[in-house]
């Protein structure tokens, strides 16, 4: 298991370095210079641009960047000159987490509990309600969903504040438009997947056992039921970590994603790249938990690593 | 006393499309610390009957009875009536510890900590035959044997050491010398705790060796009962007969067309993996137009064998010839394509669920076009649905999906998608055991008749000795990926040489009461070799070994037509041979 655990985090090294690279070469075709702006002389801009080492062959630049990436250095914002893209990163992720984790924690409970009622539910009604509630959840994107409540919550009953992220209230609203779609697809997956749990011989053998009906859901199909549920739970609590720049910038909240946005605006290139680079980390390190945690869940893909 | 008694019971099921009777006033009771037998064909009612009497019945059937009851009160599954059903792999749950599956169940049914329960379940698991139970306990179901795991459901079932046991066909799913094993289990359980048992099987010889009292049941009624002295001595239905003909017919259903040209060839052929079974030294020749059978327990390497043959898998080392041109990794693709054809296990799984059975057997065709010079799409499909009709479905299936089928229609589907492409060899792996019996028969009927009909060598793979015994020629006998004997399959089944032969053949339950009652030796539950033993597979679990079993693997001893591999039959043991010499078996 930890020889597993070591290789995948050798391969992501490996990802990051592709994507580092990608990115950077990727990032200079975007046409004019960070430093061009309506007001500034061309001579400014080339004398900034010699000074932040832009006017350099852009190998050179390149293995510059590599060679302060390796130690850890993501390099100096252009847009605000005395900040570390670090700096920002530590700024604005804490708050793009937060929102995502109770983003994240509202879906999978939301999700898996309507899922599970619609499995063992007796009533017609009740699961084909959900079943449309979770279409129309899903249909609808999250842009006109925060919009929307934004409007009716906010703007006309005034229930809930409608930017920054102060207090829990404040929460409420960017929470349900991030999680709405999540929620809908976790609880179909869950849906489908515990009915078909349900409809093994083992949970018929466990009544035969004699097991409470609580019991045979929550501990033997449920279980097995979540192992497919968490191949999409895995990517998208990594989209929830990383910010949403919709999400974010309807509500004005000083999250990753709003930053990632405006950095590409402003041509930023170091804080593209930092972020870029920061984000894939998460990603990696994301579905690497996600594969630990289905290891851990099914002990015959734990088997299967051992070998590797 | 009686232990379980039921009286009239109906069950009618309600679906979309209207009412189905399934049971008919059905009537049957168990005495204490007997043992009850129900015996029918799948379809008839059986299983639908035990999950009516444990109250686990869908909800859209409709449950009348005048008395269902175990010693006069009403049924609380677990406590009073526990279960065993057939596929004991599919009922244990896979993510969850042994351990825990047997405690759960003790903590459900009574008021006792942890450590009482998991004293307790070590408890079952040793009293069923289980060594090292509290290493066993932190296992997962994939990790042990079949027949460990239907040990392991005997075990969860006795744990709240219940009145009755209801065993739903507890050994269909498992070789003849776990069969074996689990039968005596069953039968020493019921002696010693004093439970009573309830068997249900289509297979008359788990009826004739279990059961004091049988039932005959037929499209949702008992149309028979009676001891099992009665029915098997003096059975009055029709049905009942029939039923213990088909069990006893042993009438050979062909001979072996000897002395034809050697098809394929097999030299000294081994394949070792790491983990999971190999093939050791294997050599073996199949003819033009024979029923070839291998026999073998699971695991014993009759599958990676097929795969060799196949070319799924290359060999490590030794030669496969095919009408005497050696395969090797460049002339086996040219060769075996389409002369070499194999029929699975899996009706379900082997057939793409996103390919209608047309396209699935024209892709065959069209695999091969590149030797058979091209064929047009037209021709194809006229060709796959000629085929289609042979194997007694019609030329409409062709655009149906795997799903519509039931099966043995997909398995008809399987055959006929390996003989479109004309092969000259067949390769059954376990073609039917995933069918129930009635299907077996029709599906079993379907490949003699083609076989005959196209002359095409089929290689039988099976562990149901019983039906190898039937329809094939010549028999390899295999054991943990050696061959251990080889010859003509009624020399062989008559008259064994190998001692696992003959306990093999024992092992089998036959429908026959004299001889099913009787105590034969089978083989130990755990016969775990130990890793690096240099001797003979079996020398474990035999009770012919030597010395030298011990020390060295025995080679193979040719007498005419059979061969075998062990000790007894080699010259220290039983002398210099003359000309002419004729063996005889030595146990």
């Amino acid at each position: 298991m930890l020889g597993y655990t070591l290789k995948r985090l050798a391969t992501g090294l490996v990802s990051l370095f592709v994507l580092a690279t990608v990115t950077f070469f990727l990032v200079r075709l975007i046409p004019g210079s960070p430093f061009q702006n309506g007001g500034v002389s061309d001579q400014v801009v080339e004398a900034v641009e010699e000074e932040y080492g832009l006017n350099e062959p852009l190998f050179d630049q390149y293995l510059t960047y590599m060679g302060n990436l390796v130690h850890g250095d993501l390099g100096v914002s252009y847009q605000e000159p005395d900040t570390a893209v670090a700096e920002i990163i530590g700024r604005t992720w804490p708050v793009t987490v937060s929102l995502g984790l109770a983003a994240l924690l509202a879906a999978v409970v939301l999700g898996t509990g309507l899922g599970i009622l619609r499995a063992v539910s007796k009533s017609r009604i009740v699961r084909e309600g959900i079943l449309a509630g979770g279409m129309l959840a899903a249909g609808i994107p999250n842009f006109a969903v925060a919009i929307l409540l934004l409007l009716v919550f906010s703007v006309k009953l005034g229930w809930f504040p409608a930017a920054g992220l102060l207090t829990p209230a404040h929460y409420v609203l960017p929470v349900i438009s991030l999680a709405l779609y999540p929620a809908a697809v976790i609880s179909r997956l869950t849906g489908n997947t515990l009915s078909a749990e349900l409809g093994k011989q083992y949970v018929l053998f466990a009544r035969a056992k004699g097991l409470g009906r609580g019991r045979i859901i929550f501990t033997h199909a449920l279980k097995n039921a979540w192992i497919p549920v968490l191949n999409y739970v895995g990517p998208a609590s990594a989209f929830l970590l990383t910010g949403s720049f919709v999400v974010e910038s309807i509500f004005t909240i000083p999250g990753l994603g709003r930053e990632f946005v405006s950095s590409i605006t402003n041509r930023d290139y170091t804080l593209i790249l930092g972020l870029t680079v920061f984000m894939g980390m998460v990603v990696i390190l994301v579905n690497l938990v996600t594969d630990l945690i289905c290891a851990w869940m099914d002990p015959r893909m734990r088997r299967s690593y051992r070998g590797r | 006393m009686k232990v379980l008694d039921v009286q009239n019971l109906s069950v009618q099921y309600h679906t979309g499309q209207g009412h189905r009777q399934a049971l008919d006033e059905v009537s049957f009771s168990v005495e204490k610390g007997g043992i009850a037998g129900i015996v029918g064909e799948s379809g008839s009612g059986k299983s639908t009957a035990m999950l009516a009497v444990m109250g686990l019945l869908a909800e859209n059937a409709d449950v009348t009875a005048d008395a269902i009851a175990v010693c006069g009160q009403q049924v609380v599954p677990g406590r009073d009536i526990a279960m065993v059903l057939q596929d004991s792999l599919s009922c244990l749950n896979p993510t969850v510890k042994i351990g825990r599956q047997i405690t759960e169940t003790i903590r459900a049914h009574k008021n006792c900590t942890r450590q009482e329960a998991r004293e307790r379940a070590e408890e079952l698991l040793d009293l069923v035959g289980i060594r090292n139970p509290a290493q066993r306990m932190r296992q997962y179901p994939f990790e042990l044997s079949g027949g460990m795991r239907q040990r392991t459901a005997i075990a969860i079932a006795l744990a709240c050491e219940p009145k009755l046991i209801i065993a739903d066909e507890p050994t269909t799913a498992l070789d003849a010398a776990v069969q074996a094993q689990i039968i005596l289990l069953l039968r020493r359980i019921v002696q010693d705790t004093g439970t009573s048992l309830l068997v249900v099987s289509h297979d008359m010889g788990v009826i004739a060796a279990l059961c004091s009292r049988v039932y005959v049941m037929q499209s949702g009624r008992i149309i028979e009962q009676g001891t099992a002295e009665e029915i098997f001595y003096s059975p009055q239905q029709e049905y009942t007969k029939k039923l213990l003909r088909d069990a006893r017919g042993i009438q050979r259903l062909r001979t072996g067309e000897k002395d034809s040209e050697v098809l394929l060839r097999l030299e000294h052929v081994t394949k070792v993996f790491d983990t999971k079974e190999g093939i050791r030294d294997i050599s073996l020749e199949i003819r033009k137009g024979e029923i070839y059978a291998l026999a073998g327990e699971s695991g014993s390497g009759k599958t990676t064998l097929a795969r060799i043959l196949t070319g799924l898998l290359k060999p490590d080392s030794g030669r496969i010839s095919y009408k005497g041109e050696t395969l090797d990794a460049g002339t086996q693709a040219g060769i075996r394509q389409g002369k070499i054809q194999m029929v699975f296990q899996d009706p379900y799984g082997s057939l793409n669920p996103c390919l209608t059975a047309g396209q699935a057997l024209s892709e065959a065709l069209k695999a091969l076009s590149g030797t058979q010079g091209g064929m047009t799409p037209r021709e194809r499909r006229r060709k796959a649905e000629e085929m289609l009709c042979m194997v007694g479905l019609s030329a409409e299936d062709a655009d149906r999906y795997p799903e519509e089928f039931s099966g043995g229609e997909r398995q008809r589907i399987g055959i006929a998608r390996a003989l479109i492409s004309e092969p000259e060899l067949l390769i059954c792996d376990e073609a039917l055991s995933a069918l129930d019996a009635a299907t077996r028969s029709q599906i079993l009927e379907l490949l003699l008749s083609i076989q005959k009909k196209r002359k095409i060598a089929c290689l039988f793979i099976s562990h149901d000795l019983a039906l190898i015994r039937k329809i094939s020629s010549r028999i390899s006998v295999l054991y943990q990926g050696r061959l251990a004997e080889t010859g003509d399959t009624r020399e062989v089944c008559s008259d064994p040489w190998h001692p696992y032969t003959k306990l093999l053949l024992n092992a089998a339950p036959q429908p026959d009461l004299l001889k099913a009652r009787r105590t034969r030796p089978v083989l130990p539950a755990e016969t775990g070799q130990e890793k690096g033993s240099r001797g003979c597979p079996f020398a474990e679990a035999c009770g012919y070994t030597m010395k030298c079993c011990y020390n060295e693997v025995p080679g193979s001893y040719s007498f005419g037509s059979r061969k075998t591999a062990c000790f007894l039959y080699s010259e220290e043991h039983t002398g210099k041979r003359a000309e002419g010499y004729q063996m005889t078996s030595q146990i």
